[in-house]
């Protein structure tokens, strides 16, 4: 609850810096300051400091696996405001604005994390999202970001329609909104139960952009500003999935052997049309969406096997996701080309940023040493403990080795092409802090054991 | 029939029927009016219940403020029934089979349903009533309504953000 209070009043707190001082370098040190606060108070919260005691009438429960995925969030929020926070001046001058929505946005992620109840997962849902539409369209003289704006918009508000009519079908069937009360086993499915959980699957699909309702996730990636596509590809997708898999499993846990054989198609979908597009993509902000698309495909899997190691293993794709993902985007909205053209001889000019893109890149793809290795490593772990759809696993493991092309194919451009200096501008604490992103990547592909640790402390 | 028996089929019939005239007008505009008098007989429905103040936001919110929203877009998009776009034949024949695929699911599992009695309102219900509501509002549901205001604040920053010249 600390953190959730907090990052609503943080938000607040940025609205009024942007009235005391129009220095956009003064709102960043403002933001960053408060992710900072709302790590510790997110850390307070896990040693069992409570700033506030609610009654949240069962609500709302943090416990350690909570709050570890929102301490993972915070902090890579963090990294992603020392990175790219200096460039969102570029898209518009309400900069202090667009720190208030992203700390909005926050606590929508930190209410999914610890939803107990339909409702709160459905006003998390909204409060994470409503914020995303309008900075989608915050480039307000780009047709494009317009379109995506109007885009995710229209696409999200249908999806969470769906989920309220899914909402409403379980209410019906149960006549509570508590998850705990919605969790009978098979012995109490009916065919309303049925209906409002295939309802739930679908607008949560739409919310992680799983395949087949993954069309509107290339068009909105590629409109939206860079700097907000970066977010919006990674901490507000690892809540979605967050969120996804706490539902089924609290809600719909009893009942695995229902829904099971959908998700495993829905997971396979994801995997192969993520994959296999993001092959063909010749600009590589649209390659890294359909890259988001295929490494949902992976956190899929947690989903479908529903076991420990799938749940720890969550944690650690989606800190290994969003670091990666986050140091790439940063890059790349510093880049005037994003083609892979764009990267052609990077390695001449940038070398220091060169290595560091691969050592992302190589994380995506689940090279052994970086954390992308053990995240995927654990998702087919826990799908293979299931041992239900070996299919699957092969699916994975196939679409894992095609990941490998497109991601290398943006190695090969920097490394052994030639190119002309663009003249990135970059300092040296840009440069920090993709090392820090850097080193942690590896120091989770080396001991995963740091982070999964918390989750028994 | 009792007259609330009576009531009830007539506000059912009437929902029902402005439904379809709603999706079958060609004219934007009629179509608009057809989904107030279907938000006008679903307050009746509410009303039948007891559930006075959801009837009563139901007509504001709705049938007032949203359905003005709708006829200035209409009004602006300059829309009516010469502009309607022309669909795919086959757009229009999977559009059929997948909405009529979604709604043998929906009936099917409507059918099978029996209504809980506890759950089930009459006329002399009290749960509709605004003071009730209040008090549930402001008891078991207060996180959740102190939250959203989380999201209100947000849509109207957001609004301020999109509309504001710079």
């Amino acid at each position: 609850m600390n953190a959730i209070i907090l990052s609503a009043l943080w938000g607040v707190v940025m609205m009024y810096t942007g009235v005391v001082t129009r220095n956009t370098r003064n709102h960043g040190v403002m933001a960053i300051i408060g992710i900072i606060l709302l790590t510790i108070a997110a850390w307070l919260e896990f040693v069992g400091v409570q700033f506030f005691s609610i009654n949240l009438s069962g609500m709302m429960s943090f416990a350690p696996y909570s709050l570890v995925f929102m301490m993972v969030m915070f902090v890579c929020t963090l990294l992603y405001f020392i990175l790219s926070g200096p460039d969102m001046k570029d898209v518009g001058d309400q900069v202090s604005d667009y720190y208030a929505l992203i700390f909005f946005v926050l606590t929508g992620v930190s209410i999914v994390a610890a939803f107990k109840t339909l409702l709160m997962l459905f006003i998390g849902i909204e409060i994470m999202t409503i914020p995303l539409y309008i900075l989608a369209a915050s480039d307000k003289r780009n047709l494009k970001s317009n379109e995506a704006g109007l885009k995710y918009f229209l696409m999200g508000t249908f999806s969470t329609g769906l989920m309220l009519m899914g909402i409403a079908l379980l209410y019906g069937a149960h006549g509570t909104f508590f998850t705990d009360g919605i969790n009978l086993g098979m012995a109490a499915v009916s065919p309303l139960t049925t209906a409002g959980l295939v309802l739930l699957m679908i607008s949560m699909a739409f919310k992680v952009s799983a395949a087949p309702f993954h069309f509107w996730t290339p068009d909105v990636y590629d409109g939206t500003p860079t700097v907000f596509t970066s977010f919006m590809a990674t901490i507000v997708k690892a809540a979605a999935f967050f969120a996804f898999l706490r539902l089924f499993e609290n809600a719909f846990g009893k009942m695995h052997v229902q829904w099971q054989l959908l998700i495993a198609i829905i997971t396979a979908a994801t995997l192969l049309i993520g994959n296999i597009t993001a092959v063909f993509q010749q600009s590589v902000k649209r390659m890294l969406a359909y890259s988001s698309i295929a490494q949902a495909g992976f956190m899929m899997l947690a989903l479908f096997a529903l076991n420990s190691t799938g749940k720890q293993g969550l944690i650690l794709y989606a800190a290994a996701y969003s670091l990666a993902t986050i140091g790439i985007f940063a890059v790349l909205v510093r880049m005037k080309d994003y083609t892979f053209e764009g990267f052609n001889g990077l390695s001449k000019h940038e070398p220091f940023l060169s290595v560091m893109l691969t050592v992302f890149l190589l994380s995506l793809a689940g090279i052994p040493l970086t954390a992308g290795f053990f995240a995927k490593y654990y998702m087919l772990v826990a799908a293979l403990k299931n041992g239900n759809m070996f299919w699957l696993v092969i699916v994975a493991v196939l679409c894992a080795a095609v990941s490998i092309y497109y991601y290398f194919k943006v190695i090969q451009s920097m490394f052994f092409k030639e190119g002309a200096n663009t003249g990135m501008r970059t300092g040296g604490v840009f440069k920090a802090t993709l090392l820090v992103a850097a080193i942690l990547v590896i120091a989770l592909g080396i001991h995963p054991d740091w982070l999964l640790n918390l989750l028994t402390y | 029939m009792s007259t609330t028996e009576i009531l009830f089929w007539f506000l059912s019939a009437l929902a029902i029927l402005s439904a379809l005239m709603m999706v079958t007008s060609r004219n934007p505009v009629h179509s608009v009016l057809w989904l107030i008098l279907v938000f006008f007989a679903i307050s009746g429905h509410y009303i039948l219940m007891n559930a006075q103040f959801l009837a009563i936001v139901n007509m504001i919110v709705y049938a007032g403020a949203i359905m003005v929203l709708f006829l200035f877009v209409i009004m602006l998009m300059n829309m009516n029934a010469d502009t309607e776009p022309q669909k795919n034949k086959w757009m229009k024949m999977a559009g059929a089979v997948a909405s009529g695929s979604l709604m043998l699911v929906l009936v099917a599992a409507l059918r099978d349903t029996e209504l809980r009695s506890k759950g089930l309102e009459g006329a002399e219900g009290s749960i509709g009533l605004i003071s009730q509501l209040g008090k549930v509002l402001f008891t078991d549901y207060v996180v959740a309504f102190e939250l959203s205001s989380v999201l209100f604040l947000s849509a109207m920053v957001g609004a301020v953000l999109i509309g504001k010249k710079n």
